[in-house]
């Protein structure tokens, strides 16, 4: 299993003063700027900020969902900024599994296909329902978005994500629409997917509170990094309170 | 793929109601391509294998009368591979039951091998002449069912001053007939009062005088000599024209023939235009549905993205789903082809006499039809994902932008801006910032009124041209054709007739007509100085007189001979002594049946260097009276033939009826899908995309009518400014339609009349407010409470 590099402080992305600014009508937005980060493999990263701070802008850039305006992204030693289209599809097919805030399954397909959705991508991925079970979901399978409650529903998005076998989890404000009860249930699993599979996590959220179940935090405050902080202890998810 | 195809499966039933208009509009596209196109080819097929089984004769030529040893010398030209010579006599014909008198075509066959001639006999009925007696007769099998005439009953006809008795001895049908008129002038087959009857060869040349002669001698004329047949009938022309040659007729002018070859041309015409029309909406239409199922799915799209699926093949995704939405409307148009080719074959039938319809399925148009549909659809599909893949997927699922901003031209008119209301506002904001669903609106509605108008105009411009050849131009109740030219004496002897009220002479003569290279061979009608039963007028439609000289030409005559008003015609009488004179054009009047030409009758005379001679009689009767008439033209023998203005204009206007009845009906069916489904479409989107807004309404208290209300006002903007430009769009298809059916045979009047534009308004408009009568109901079931708080 090539996840089990824990120990390793190898470095798996990294950020090389990287801006993003967004051009909205007469305006120029500067969503990130001169953000330099390192993302180590296995680790469990927490972004936090306020709503605006680049939280988004930034898990995009590492996601390659999004290009950066200047500097560089790296991951390991492919500059993501100038990958062709082509190459940074296979870079988000192979590398990353996201996870957003509204889950963004598809209406029209149950569960299980959901996760098909993802799996068909991909030659050595989990079978579908293996992956529903390790969310809890196996007997969900059939159910459509629609019959799931919200945090059933990133569960499947969880699922999905988990279900290519990526290095990378990206985690979007994945309790920003979920009660605390279910919201820790989700957490729950992210960190249970980081501690036993050693899956590199990144989570943003706005909410502070979460901050506590990463072993880093980096605060953004204005698209730039105001802060990064290593956590000795991080808390368990199911201790999660606000 | 598989399971995204599942999405795509889903999608699709989901959206159905939307898609359905497409598909509607799609299938009638290739419908009208598939059905138009096969039917044309099944009469261009029947066509040719008929002509080819019963060799269809390249020519004809009427002489009075040619003895059988000069047209040996005709057979010698080695451009003509084979030649026929035959009598022909026009009729009275006197049916039991039948108190008219009717008009029968006298063709003489071999007794023998009558389907082996040129223009061979296919038989329908019977067995066809026996050896038993000379009076036999194979009438035509239109004629015999619609008088009910079966084998083995008996007609009376007055040949050579004789009434004889034939027995029927089968029915029949030949391609010189597919179309059966008289010839040109006649615009529609009159089974009732015209048919053609074969009697035996001996008989017919024994009774008719016509021993070792001919009065028509019909060709072929071999492959490589087709391209200088004009030559060739020239030379004809000049061996027997000693003998007195009437008419020469190429295939080319030959009426049936003309008839069935326009009516192919004007199929492949309208097979061309109606399905890209219909598709061509189809596109656009669609290209709205998927730039909003596209924008819809901006979350989808940008999530596939985010999971690693490449641009590629999202856009196959999406794709898939326009060639199904292709497919689907071109198997239904396909099927619907082959049903509309079927009902239109019915249709044919009435009017062109095959052996058989060569009826096939023609596959290729079906694949074409859906190849075509499928072009059209991924075309109207491409643009929507284009627009959602040019995103990077973490923009793509991002809630869309709100719509450009920015104030509309009419805002810059405060004094009309403020007197509108809101939802006036908020309707015409909409109808200017949506440009490209605005267009396809407008479009939409343009061409499906359009199509509406053209099919209504048509209809009237029919029904002009009734009322204007036999009320407005013609009076006369009956016309009698004699046998032998008369003189004046006939006129004061058929005013003697019983019932007759007023009679006029009439003079018809063969003239050729030529003016520099142009050279046409017509019936010049002479009418007397005091003409009251034939009213000749000019392209105002007012009445004419006939000049004391020179000729009065129709217009199509005129342009066909490239004459004005004052220009000089050499005519030359194919009868006589045949000088070549001088003759002035005085005045040119409109018809829109053959072509006509007029002169004084006396002025006629001259010409042909004969004292006044009357060949035909028109009358004006007394209604009551008509049986005693007919029964006395029955006993005449010098009758040739009769003609009732009111059977012809009734058989013309109920076929009419017939047929404009279900091609009407059909475009304007198809134009109201268009309408219907592009209003539909357009108001279900609108709904879609301002769920939000609609709901906050809803929630802010208003009905449900008066948020229908905005669409409607929406629907009425777009509406509005298609009805505009329908009406100078149909008129041109009405003006090319009618230069396309502009033919030597019969021209259609462009002609607008007010009904036709209300009828216009009102059709379209029913159309629409069914159109807003469902958005109605969706509004009235929209879920506003989920409406408000939907997550975008």
């Amino acid at each position: 299993m090539h996840h089990e590099t824990t120990i390793a402080k190898e470095a798996l992305l990294r950020l090389d003063k990287a801006n993003r600014v967004f051009r909205m009508g007469e305006v120029d937005v500067r969503a990130l700027v001169e953000v330099d980060l390192t993302i180590t493999k296995g680790e469990f990263l927490v972004v936090v900020g306020p709503s605006g701070s680049g939280k988004s802008t930034l898990l995009n850039l590492i996601g390659g969902t999004d290009r950066p305006t200047g500097g560089r992204v790296w991951h390991g030693n492919r500059e993501l900024s100038s990958l062709t289209d082509d190459a940074l599809t296979e870079y988000r097919r192979s590398v990353v599994g996201f996870i957003f805030q509204f889950y963004n399954l598809v209406p029209s397909l149950t569960a299980h296909e959901n996760v098909q959705v993802a799996t068909e991508l991909v030659d050595d991925a989990l079978d579908p329902q293996e992956a529903l079970e390790m969310v809890d979901l196996a007997d969900r399978a059939d159910h459509f978005p629609a019959q799931l409650s919200g945090g059933e529903q990133q569960r499947v998005a969880i699922a999905r994500a988990l279900a290519k076998r990526p290095e990378l989890l990206l985690a979007d404000e994945p309790t920003g629409a979920l009660d605390l009860p279910t919201a820790r249930s989700v957490l729950d699993i992210l960190q249970r997917l980081n501690r036993d599979q050693g899956i590199t996590v990144v989570l943003i959220t706005h909410n502070p509170a979460i901050a506590g179940i990463g072993g880093r935090v980096v605060r953004l405050v204005s698209g730039r990094v105001a802060e990064t902080r290593v956590n000795e202890h991080p808390i368990a998810a199911t201790d999660v309170a606000w | 793929m598989r399971v995204l195809h599942r999405k795509l499966i889903r999608d699709l039933i989901a959206s159905a109601g939307v898609l359905l208009s497409v598909i509607a509009i799609i299938a009638i596209g290739t419908g009208s391509f598939v059905g138009l196109g096969s039917t044309q080819r099944i009469l261009e097929a029947s066509q040719a294998g008929y002509y080819r089984d019963y060799r269809f004769a390249d020519f004809w030529v009427d002489v009075k009368k040619a003895p059988l040893a000069a047209v040996e010398r005709i057979a010698e030209f080695p451009e003509i591979t084979s030649l026929d010579t035959r009598v022909v006599f026009d009729v009275i014909l006197d049916l039991e039951g039948e108190v008219k008198p009717l008009t029968g075509r006298l063709i003489s066959t071999p007794a023998r091998g009558f389907d082996q001639t040129l223009n061979g006999i296919c038989l329908i009925r019977g067995s066809g002449f026996s050896d038993d007696r000379s009076e036999e007769v194979i009438l035509s099998e239109a004629f015999a069912a619609a008088h009910g005439l079966e084998i083995g009953d008996r007609i009376k006809l007055i040949l050579n001053r004789k009434r004889e008795s034939f027995v029927i001895v089968g029915t029949a049908i030949s391609p010189e007939y597919v179309y059966m008129v008289r010839g040109p002038g006649d615009l529609i087959p009159d089974p009732k009062h015209f048919g053609v009857l074969y009697v035996k060869d001996e008989y017919a040349r024994d009774v008719l005088d016509f021993k070792d002669a001919c009065n028509q001698v019909v060709g072929r004329v071999a492959p490589w000599a087709q391209g200088d047949i004009d030559i060739l009938l020239d030379r004809v022309d000049r061996v027997l024209a000693p003998f007195g040659v009437l008419e020469i007729t190429p295939r080319r002018r030959q009426a049936s023939h003309r008839f069935l070859s326009d009516e192919i041309t004007g199929l492949a015409v309208t097979a061309g235009i109606m399905p890209a029309i219909f598709l061509g909406v189809a596109a656009l239409v669609l290209n709205i549905v998927m730039i909003r199922l596209t924008q819809r799915q901006r979350a989808i799209i940008g999530t596939l993205k985010a999971l690693g699926y490449s641009n590629r093949s999202v856009m196959s995704h999406y794709l898939l789903f326009g060639v199904l939405v292709g497919v689907i409307g071109g198997l239904a148009g396909g099927a619907m082809g082959v049903g509309l080719a079927h009902v239109m074959i019915v249709m044919y039938e009435e009017f062109f006499q095959f052996p058989r319809f060569l009826v096939s399925y023609h596959t290729d148009l079906w694949a074409v039809g859906i190849a075509i549909s499928v072009l059209f659809a991924v075309v109207g599909t491409v643009r929507g994902v284009l627009e959602v893949l040019r995103l990077h997927p973490a923009e793509a699922m991002r809630q869309k932008p709100p719509e450009r901003g920015g104030s509309i031209f009419i805002e810059r008119l405060p004094w009309l801006w403020r007197r509108l209301g809101f939802r006036t506002h908020m309707a015409l904001r909409s109808v200017f910032r949506n440009r490209t669903r605005t267009a396809t609106a407008i479009t939409a509605t343009a061409l499906a009124s359009a199509i509406t108008f053209m099919a209504l105009a048509m209809y009237d411009s029919f029904a002009f041209l009734v009322d204007y050849q036999f009320e407005a131009v013609a009076h006369s109740d009956v016309d009698i054709g004699m046998r032998d030219e008369a003189s004046t004496l006939a006129l004061f002897e058929s005013r003697e007739l019983p019932g007759v009220d007023y009679a006029e002479s009439v003079l018809g003569v063969r003239c050729d007509l030529r003016h520099g290279r142009q050279a046409r061979r017509m019936m010049i009608t002479g009418l007397s100085a005091d003409h009251r039963l034939t009213t000749p007028m000019d392209a105002d439609f007012r009445p004419i007189r006939i000049p004391n000289d020179g000729l009065v030409l129709s217009r199509k005559l005129a342009a066909v001979l490239d004459v004005r008003v004052g220009d000089r015609l050499e005519l030359t009488p194919v009868r006589g002594r045949r000088e070549t004179k001088q003759v002035r054009v005085a005045s040119i009047v409109e018809t829109f049946l053959g072509m006509d030409c007029y002169a004084d009758i006396r002025y006629l005379s001259r010409m042909v260097g004969e004292s006044l001679a009357v060949n035909s009689v028109q009358l004006d009767v007394d209604p009551r009276e008509t049986p005693r008439l007919y029964a006395r033209i029955k006993q005449t023998p010098n009758a040739r033939g009769l003609g009732v203005r009111a059977d012809a204009k009734r058989n013309i206007e109920e076929t009419l009826v017939e047929t404009s009845v279900f091609s009407i009906g059909l475009m304007v069916v198809f134009a109201g899908v268009i309408a219907f489904g592009s209003t539909l479409n357009n108001a279900l989107i609108e709904i879609g995309d301002r769920m939000r807004e609609l709901s906050t309404l809803r929630v802010l208290g208003y009905r449900p009518g008066q948020i229908a209300g905005i669409l409607f006002r929406q629907s009425l903007v777009t509406f509005s400014i298609g009805l505009l430009l329908a009406f100078p769009l149909g008129y041109a298809m009405i003006y090319l339609i009618s230069a396309a059916y502009d033919s030597e045979l019969y021209r259609l009047p462009v002609i607008v009349r007010s009904p036709i534009v209300a009828y216009t308004v009102g059709l379209a408009l029913t159309f629409v407010l069914v159109a807003q009568w469902i958005v109605h109901r969706q509004i009235q079931k929209l879920d506003w409470l989920e409406g408000v708080n939907v997550k975008e």
